[in-house]
């Protein structure tokens, strides 16, 4: 991350991360990061939904198409669904979506599928920073996708 | 109907908060303001220190009515706080509730970032994602349903003995619904409580009657639910029974067929821990309520193998032994649930160094207290398992509590539970009585003036936990690092009592998933706030009472309990609630009746109407996940609230952005 | 074999209200539903064209008379997946099943050349699809200009969707301006082909129908066949299989199997 003063030579690429996050375990885990003064990098951004059930591959190719160069769907862990069974329906589609992604010959790693319960908050800096590694050595989606 | 402007050119007000210095410090927030004020359709923005005071309340509803504000953004902590705050504000003034977005530059900015440059920049960001948004919310109503004047109550213990007379004393019915025989749970088989010295049995005993006999209460002993259904205020819940194997409205509870019982005496007592024993028939314990007879199905020679006397049946007077007895389910309705599932002691396999279950006079503290009891196993005589009075008995803290390898948490009640104990053990054998601990947490009323005394009894406080346990002939060694003296101490003694640490019961996990709760990180139920709403769930109608939010004493559990009978109260004697309106809706025109939509639905919320041909959600039963609209491939659910134009507006908001930040 | 057919539908005729195959039409056939007394001279059965969506839009028009079909391997095996979405109704239908011939099953690269009950022809083993692995073996970056260039050609004339028997929907999400950017040819890459590519999962048969009416051969089909395999042996979910199983996105989960899923990195 580059401070204020070396501001002049800010690097030319800072990844753009959307996290798709669901509402009662995974945005309440990063909630608990922030209360618990967690330290992560600052490049995602997080878009609340009620159930990683309602993120469709759609929405994921889209956020890619608008400029995302990482996309990450956190979900309750597989039994704790707040909609008993809405993620399970994640856990098909979204690494459908990836291997579909690797076939088209775009990095799968872009996109990253996780459970974070609302009781970790560790674990949920410990994957944003990771997930910011990985996309800033992927490098800019620009180079794979024409981003409208 | 409220005027809600929502179909009028969008006037966007941004509230920016300052939380004091919360956000403050890390967030140049009047650089957001401004920032804010630049962005199309914000007509109105502001910085307050406190938005969710009622000063900063004030502010936001003034400006709401002096600028025609007809959408609001306010940019302060996670939603999961405050937007309900919010959403009634608005209301307040008019407003549609749901023409709010919050951005959450508290939890997921200030708290979690330090560069002031950055965290200021991405605040920015998720206000301008806000600000693309809120012009497309649309006005919801929220939907009215009725609460049902009833309250299921899973967990007999103390803590839903205690929620289920206080709601039944109300005059609201309640369904007590107890897995075992009887309830009572482990207050039941304590001698003595803390720091009073009261006989627990004596203080329980009159609340586990009234508990039975409540023309309110239906007790369901012996009894789990197996499902729920429905939301709060009418939640269906199917509860089964398990066969006692006795006909409970005809057995007397005299006790004749457990004397009768060919295996009287032969299988170790649950209620006594394993300390005392009982035949296949058998009453729990004396005070058991009800107090009926139940035949083990495991043990039982006549179930398990097809062969016995049946002598059980020919004592029986009344004739209400019945082996033909099967499960039978029941259903009820209700308005609001209490789960008081209580906890469980640690699975000592993981620390065979204790010696627990191996050796014979290594015991966990509640098998002391059925040795302390007058009527437990050895009617209040303390002695080793081959009849000795102990000449020595050590007390070792924190067994599987506060120990990275077992719980990192504190148990909380050990403590005073084993001062409590050594105290019994000093008045009634003349012992030396050995305590290693970490540090002696004496929190609460008359918990430290306990402490004192017990110090002063003759007991040898030793510093340090005990690490091992080794027999030694008769004699069993402790040993422990005396991290005063600094120096490993090993202590002969005859008696060994752990006190094992508080741990969720096993099955917790399926109990969450049946009524659709959270668990925090150490395994029991997660509150909804650990502070504000120590008694709710973050489903609504659904409240915890005691040890099964987290380790709790007695009276914290009583408490609690009461606590969350307080709660389900105040839902059923208002008799409706709102619930959210965001759910689902199918786009009949579009939908070409695939079914996707209803495979995918967790709540089977969604019906065909094969004769039109297309789907729709039978809106009462839809939880608004939104799984149906991710599985729709011509996308013709929309979800209120979540809609993909709102999410694609909040995506394109934060990048659109983003991509600037990447220029400048 | 045309005469074998002739004759099967002529026994078959008196039990149903008609049957949909295909007609000779100068040098090329189309669908045609057959009615009992109708010459059968101008039967055909190649060039192949798919009759599943004749059926959904014959039976949609008269849902109380009974039809048979003549059916090869991809036709029943969509028929099914369409009935378990509720487009076409099996109860009403009768299958008249062909066998393809090798020189067939080699042209369409097909695993599977026949129908579960063969009435016609004789059963030709499936074709092994070593170009899969072959594309795999490509490096990443091969693959993606190798995709770049196939997209470049689209000239988004919508032939691969409305070929398919399984894009029956009223309204298509890549006609959408929200999914894919209206007004640009080609369509920018790669929304229209993934939003596309991950609606047949768990729905394609593979018929490659697609990628033989795309007038600028993009190669669709190893795209959609890579997929079909990952569902076949991850989920165990096999596109066409069985009228009684639910569809791939119901609540069924496979965790064990999940760690299979390991998309080629290089």
């Amino acid at each position: 991350m580059s401070s204020p003063e070396s501001n002049v030579q800010q690097p030319p690429y800072e990844p753009k991360i959307i996290g798709f996050l669901c509402n009662w375990c995974s945005y309440a885990g990063a909630d608990l990061a922030g209360t618990s003064r967690l330290s992560y990098p600052p490049n995602i951004r997080i878009v609340r939904v009620q159930c990683s059930g309602r993120v469709s591959p759609e929405l994921v190719l889209k956020a890619f198409h608008e400029g995302a160069d990482g996309v990450i769907v956190l979900g309750c862990h597989i039994g704790d669904c707040h909609y008993i069974d809405g993620n399970h329906r994640t856990s098909k589609r979204i690494p459908m979506l990836r291997q579909l992604l690797a076939y088209a010959g775009i990095e799968p790693d872009r996109l990253r599928l996780e459970w974070v319960s609302a009781a970790e908050g560790e674990r949920f800096a410990t994957i944003v920073k990771e997930f910011t590694e990985t996309v800033r050595e992927l490098g800019p989606i620009k180079r794979v996708m024409v981003t409208g | 109907m409220t005027p809600t402007h929502a179909s009028e050119k969008p006037r966007i007000g941004v509230f920016v908060c300052y939380c004091g210095s919360n956000i403050a410090a890390t967030v140049d927030v009047e650089k957001v303001a401004e920032y804010a004020a630049t962005l199309p359709n914000v007509v109105f923005t502001q910085t307050n220190k406190y938005t969710c005071s009622d000063p900063g309340q004030e502010e936001i509803r003034k400006a709401i009515i002096e600028h025609k504000l007809n959408r609001v953004v306010i940019a302060a902590c996670s939603p999961r706080m405050h937007e309900v705050t919010w959403r009634r504000l608005l209301q307040g003034t008019g407003l549609n509730p749901y023409l709010l977005q919050v951005a959450n530059i508290r939890e997921h900015v200030s708290w979690v970032h330090q560069d002031r440059g950055e965290a200021t920049q991405k605040a920015k960001e998720l206000v301008a994602a806000a600000v693309e948004r809120v012009p497309l919310h649309e006005p919801l109503e929220p939907r009215q349903v009725k609460i049902a004047p009833s309250t299921l109550i899973v967990g007999g213990g103390i803590a839903g003995i205690q929620a289920a007379l206080d709601i039944a004393n109300a005059g609201y019915h309640v369904y007590l619904v107890e897995k075992q025989p009887s309830i009572g749970g482990n207050m039941a088989k304590l001698d003595k409580t803390f720091p009073t010295l009261d006989c627990a049995q004596c203080i329980l005993a009159p609340k586990m009657v009234d508990a039975g006999r409540h023309e309110n209460i239906t007790l369901f002993s012996y009894s789990e639910v197996v499902s729920v259904e429905g939301h709060v205020g009418q939640f269906r819940v199917r509860i089964k029974r398990k066969p006692r194997y006795v006909k409970e409205d005809v057995c007397t509870g005299c006790g004749l067929c457990t004397q009768a019982c060919v295996l009287k005496d032969r299988i170790p007592s649950e209620f006594e821990m394993g300390m005392g024993k009982r035949g296949a028939a058998y009453i729990p314990f004396p005070q058991a309520v009800p107090l009926k007879a139940i035949i083990d199905a495991e043990h039982c020679l006549l179930l398990t193998r097809g062969k016995c006397s049946m002598k059980c049946v020919k004592a029986c007077g009344p004739g209400a032994i019945d082996f033909k007895q099967q499960e039978e389910y029941v259903e009820v309705e209700v308005g609001t649930i209490i789960l008081a599932t209580g906890f469980e002691l640690y699975d000592m396999s993981a620390l065979p160094q204790y010696g627990y279950g191996r050796y014979d006079n290594v015991l966990d503290g509640l098998q002391f207290e059925r040795l302390c009891n007058a009527s437990g196993p050895t009617e209040g005589r303390i002695v080793t398992k081959d009849g000795r009075v102990p000449e020595s008995i050590a007390f070792l803290h924190c067994i599987g509590s506060r120990d990275e390898n077992t719980n990192p948490y504190c148990s909380q009640l050990c403590c005073m539970h084993n001062l409590k104990l050594a105290h019994l053990a000093r008045e009634k054998t003349h012992a030396k009585v050995y305590q290693f601990y970490i540090d002696i947490r004496a929190g609460g009323k008359g918990y430290e003036e306990f402490y004192k005394r017990v110090q002063h009894e003759g007991i040898h406080f030793i510093r340090g936990k005990g690490s091992e346990v080794i027999q030694d002939g008769d004699k069993l060694i402790v040993r422990a690092e005396d991290t005063l003296l600094g120096k490993v101490v090993e202590v002969p003694v005859d008696m060994v009592v752990l006190a094992i640490g508080m741990v969720p019961p096993k099955d917790i996990e399926n109990v969450a998933r049946i009524f659709n709760i959270n668990r925090s990180r150490d395994g029991f139920f997660m509150e909804a706030h650990p502070k504000l709403r120590p008694a709710e769930t973050n489903v609504e109608g659904v409240f915890l009472a005691g040890a099964c939010q987290g380790p709790k004493d007695i009276p914290a559990t009583v408490a609690h309990a009461s606590a969350a009978a307080a709660q389900a109260l105040s839902l059923m004697s208002r008799g409706q609630a709102t619930i959210e309106p965001i759910i689902a809706e199918v786009i009949a025109e579009k939908c070409s009746a695939c079914g996707e939509c209803i495979v995918a639905c967790p709540f089977k919320a969604i019906r065909m109407d094969e004769e039109a041909r297309h789907a729709y959600v039978v809106s009462a039963m839809c939880k608004g996940c939104g799984t149906c609209v991710a599985a729709c491939p011509s996308k013709s659910i929309k979800m209120a609230h979540f809609t993909d134009q709102q999410l694609i507006a909040e995506i394109e908001g934060i990048l659109g952005r983003m991509s600037e930040y990447e220029l400048a | 074999m045309l005469e074998a057919l002739r004759k099967k539908i002529q026994e078959i005729m008196p039990q149903v209200d008609g049957v949909i195959a295909l007609r000779r039409v100068g040098k090329g056939t189309a669908p045609h539903l057959f009615l009992p007394g109708d010459d059968l001279s101008e039967l055909a059965l190649s060039p192949q064209f798919p009759l599943p969506t004749p059926v959904r839009i014959i039976q949609a028009k008269y849902p109380d008379k009974r039809f048979a079909v003549v059916v090869r391997g991809c036709d029943e095996r969509q028929l099914v997946e369409m009935a378990k979405r509720r487009q076409i109704f099996l109860d009403k239908l009768t299958m008249i099943g062909v066998a393809c011939t090798k020189e067939q099953a080699e042209y369409c690269r097909c695993e599977m050349p026949f129908p579960k009950q063969v009435d016609i022809g004789e059963t030709v083993e499936g074709i092994p699809q070593t170009f899969l692995d072959d594309f795999l073996a490509k490096p990443r970056e091969e693959r993606l200009a190798f995709w770049k260039h196939a997209f470049a050609k689209c000239i988004k004339c919508y032939g691969c969707r409305n070929i398919c028997p399984e894009c029956f929907c009223k309204e298509c999400v890549l006609e959408d301006n929200l999914w894919v950017t209206s007004g640009t040819v080609p369509p920018p890459f790669p929304m229209f082909h993934l939003i596309r590519a991950m609606h047949t999962v768990g729905k394609c048969v593979a018929c490659g129908e697609c990628e033989r009416t795309c007038p600028a051969d993009i190669p669709l089909t190893i795209l959609y066949k890579l997929l079909k395999r990952d569902v076949e042996t991850v989920f165990h979910y096999y596109a066409g299989a069985d009228p009684n199983e639910p569809p791939l996105m119901d609540s069924t989960i496979f965790l064990a199997d999940m760690d299979m899923l390991h998309p080629p990195r290089r």
